[in-house]
């Protein structure tokens, strides 16, 4: 494999790393030049790095969409509060939205069944937008997020136990098309 | 007499299955009253071409005077003696037996599919004859109820409940609802129309299926006439209201706005629906008239939630939760507008909240220290009791003439109806047969 070769194919994966790699193979040559001068006989061969090489906003792409297939926030029992802990997977799914302003997401909100379920249908929109004002509040054009509420008609788990309603009292994130 | 609170745990079961019928809900008595008082319905007589009446009258009459926790009907096997015509009853005999009335009765085929009954109810502590200027004179004083009526094969079971009911009125002074029935839905996770929508009779009868789907089906809610209902469903991926009419099957959409459409109820004279819109930012209530279609808005609060709308008897003012105080309570506001004005304040929650019929009390459901139930609170003084003592109970809707509850609760790791009496000193469950079983509805009385 020449160095002409190493160039090229450098030049196809990324111009900023090309330069670097220029300056280094001229070293690189004159190195292999001193080693045929030794007693003992050696070669030092480079292969083509063909390790797909990820840049900041590949790999910026990459966490966020690890983090986005978490799609689902907790609450506490008979509350709509954010909590901290969720901040950082709404931040996500906030920066995504808004620069694809094209998408928009539903956000269900729900609820646990204790309380009356006419309540609890005002609760989980009251989590719902609790969600979408996160949201906005990272970027998000409002009218990408719709809130949909389903109350305690929708639990992740139907048993009647605590267990379960940590479960239910959520708001899950549902992208569109 | 002492009034003690006996705990039947073994399950009293009411309902009588026939081979045609298809009972989704059974009724237990578990809690009952030893001042409960003794009566008795002997077997009524039957002529007819058949070897049997189409029910057993006399059987499904004992039953719902069981059921409304006033009465406890003698056992077939102990009676004296088992007359058919009021002539034949020996009063001496039932009374030594400790009975306070009997009911007597005869049902006669007089066409195929057609019947007269007739039927009698005696106070046993009156007499036949009394002493009048020196002689023995007979009278008719022990006759609280002599009666004929005529009904059909398909009427025959809901006309006996009206029996029922005017043998409960001859004897509390206070109109029976027997010849009811609840609304409910039923959620089986394992049909892929997991919500269904059905009434029954107030017995749990005869269930029929009026609206099944894939999606929730929530707060069915009674028309005044008895012959419609409106309901939140999700088929269209979140909740919109409809009224369907129950013998046409004649469906429409009601409110379908941005946000939430929820918890509808009809005004005393059918012509308005309360119900809960977000369509202008957060929960709100309004008032659609039905006619022009037009919407009124009841509540105006930003930053809380408003909903469970329910109207006075008098359809002067109305009762819904809010949590403007910063946890649900209860408020009322007139129709014609104005402050709405707390007036629950014992408790951390109180909810979902029900007119009695005479309009002095409310049913609702109350949390204290966690626990929900349904209680009920006296308007004037505002002392509130609890009635149940049941599991996670929501849901109370109050039999027309206001002597029961009915709510849904947490049972064996179920969901399923439950009932108590106003009084909170009956208690009844009515676990179904599959899946579980929420949002009861109470009719409106159905027949004049």
């Amino acid at each position: 494999m020449s160095i002409k070769q190493l160039g090229k194919s450098l030049i196809l994966t990324l111009p900023a790393l090309f330069m670097v790699a220029c300056s280094t193979t001229n070293d690189g040559a004159e190195d292999s030049q001193q080693n045929t001068e030794t007693s003992t006989e050696t070669t030092v061969e480079t292969p083509v790095d063909t390790t797909p090489q990820e840049t900041e906003a590949d790999r910026l792409e990459r966490i966020n969409a690890e983090t986005r297939a978490q799609r689902t926030v907790y609450f506490e029992f008979d509350d709509s509060t954010v909590s901290t802990s969720s901040q950082d997977l709404l931040k996500a799914h906030a920066w995504f939205l808004s620069k694809n302003p094209g998408i928009s997401v539903v956000v269900e909100g729900h609820c646990d069944e204790r309380g009356t379920p006419e309540y609890n249908l005002a609760l989980g929109e009251r989590r719902g937008k609790s969600v979408k004002d996160v949201l906005i509040s990272y970027g998000v054009n409002a009218s990408q997020v719709r809130v949909v509420s389903y109350g305690e008609e929708k639990p992740a788990n139907p048993a009647h136990t605590e267990s379960a309603w940590s479960k239910n009292r959520r708001a899950v994130l549902d992208y569109e098309g | 007499m002492i009034k003690r609170k006996l705990k039947c745990w073994l399950a009293v079961l009411l309902v009588a299955v026939t081979s045609t019928s298809r009972a989704e809900i059974e009724i237990v008595i578990t809690d009952w009253l030893n001042d409960a008082r003794p009566i008795a319905v002997v077997p009524f007589a039957w002529q007819g071409t058949s070897a049997q009446p189409p029910f057993d009258m006399s059987a499904i009459i004992a039953a719902d005077l069981r059921r409304s926790g006033r009465f406890d009907p003698m056992a077939f096997n102990e009676m004296p003696q088992t007359p058919t015509h009021h002539s034949d009853v020996d009063l001496d005999m039932w009374k030594k037996k400790g009975i306070e009335a009997v009911v007597v009765g005869k049902v006669q085929e007089t066409s195929v599919g057609q019947y007269t009954v007739s039927y009698a109810l005696i106070d046993v502590f009156k007499s036949k004859q009394v002493l009048e200027g020196g002689e023995l004179i007979t009278n008719n004083d022990y006759l609280m109820l002599n009666r004929v009526g005529r009904t059909t094969r398909p009427s025959f079971r809901f006309y006996t409940h009206q029996v029922a009911d005017n043998i409960y009125q001859a004897l509390t002074g206070e109109r029976g609802a027997f010849a009811t029935r609840i609304a409910y839905v039923t959620v089986d996770r394992s049909v892929k129309k997991s919500f269904q929508l059905f009434i029954a009779d107030s017995d749990g009868y005869d269930p029929k299926r009026l609206f099944s789907s894939e999606e929730a089906i929530m707060s069915p809610t009674w028309a005044p006439d008895g012959r419609s209902l409106a309901y939140v469903s999700f088929e269209n991926g979140r909740s919109e209201i409809y009224h369907q009419k129950i013998y046409t099957g004649e469906r429409n959409l009601i409110a379908a706005f941005p946000g939430i459409n929820s918890a509808p109820v009809f005004s005393p004279d059918g012509n308005k629906l309360a119900l809960t819109l977000s369509k202008d930012g957060n929960p709100e209530i309004y008032i659609l008239d039905l006619q022009t279609r037009r919407y009124k808005r009841m509540t105006n609060s930003p930053y809380s939630i408003e909903t469970e709308p329910e109207w006075s008897p008098d359809g002067q003012s109305l009762l819904f939760t809010s949590d403007r105080g910063g946890r649900p309570q209860l408020y009322r506001v007139p129709i014609t507008g104005g402050r709405p004005e707390r007036v629950t304040f014992s408790g951390e929650y109180n909810a979902s909240g029900n007119f009695t019929p005479d309009g002095k009390s409310l049913i609702l459901v109350n949390r204290t220290n966690g626990v929900y139930h349904i209680a009920k609170q006296d308007i004037a003084s505002g002392d509130m009791q609890i009635l149940t003592d049941t599991h996670l109970d929501e849901s109370p809707s109050l039999a027309p003439n206001g002597s029961m509850v009915i709510y849904a609760t947490i049972h064996r790791g179920r969901q399923v109806l439950a009932a108590v009496s106003a009084d909170g000193r009956f208690k009844i469950k009515l676990p179904a047969t599959r899946g579980e079983v929420r949002a009861p509805a109470w009719s409106p009385y159905l027949v004049q």
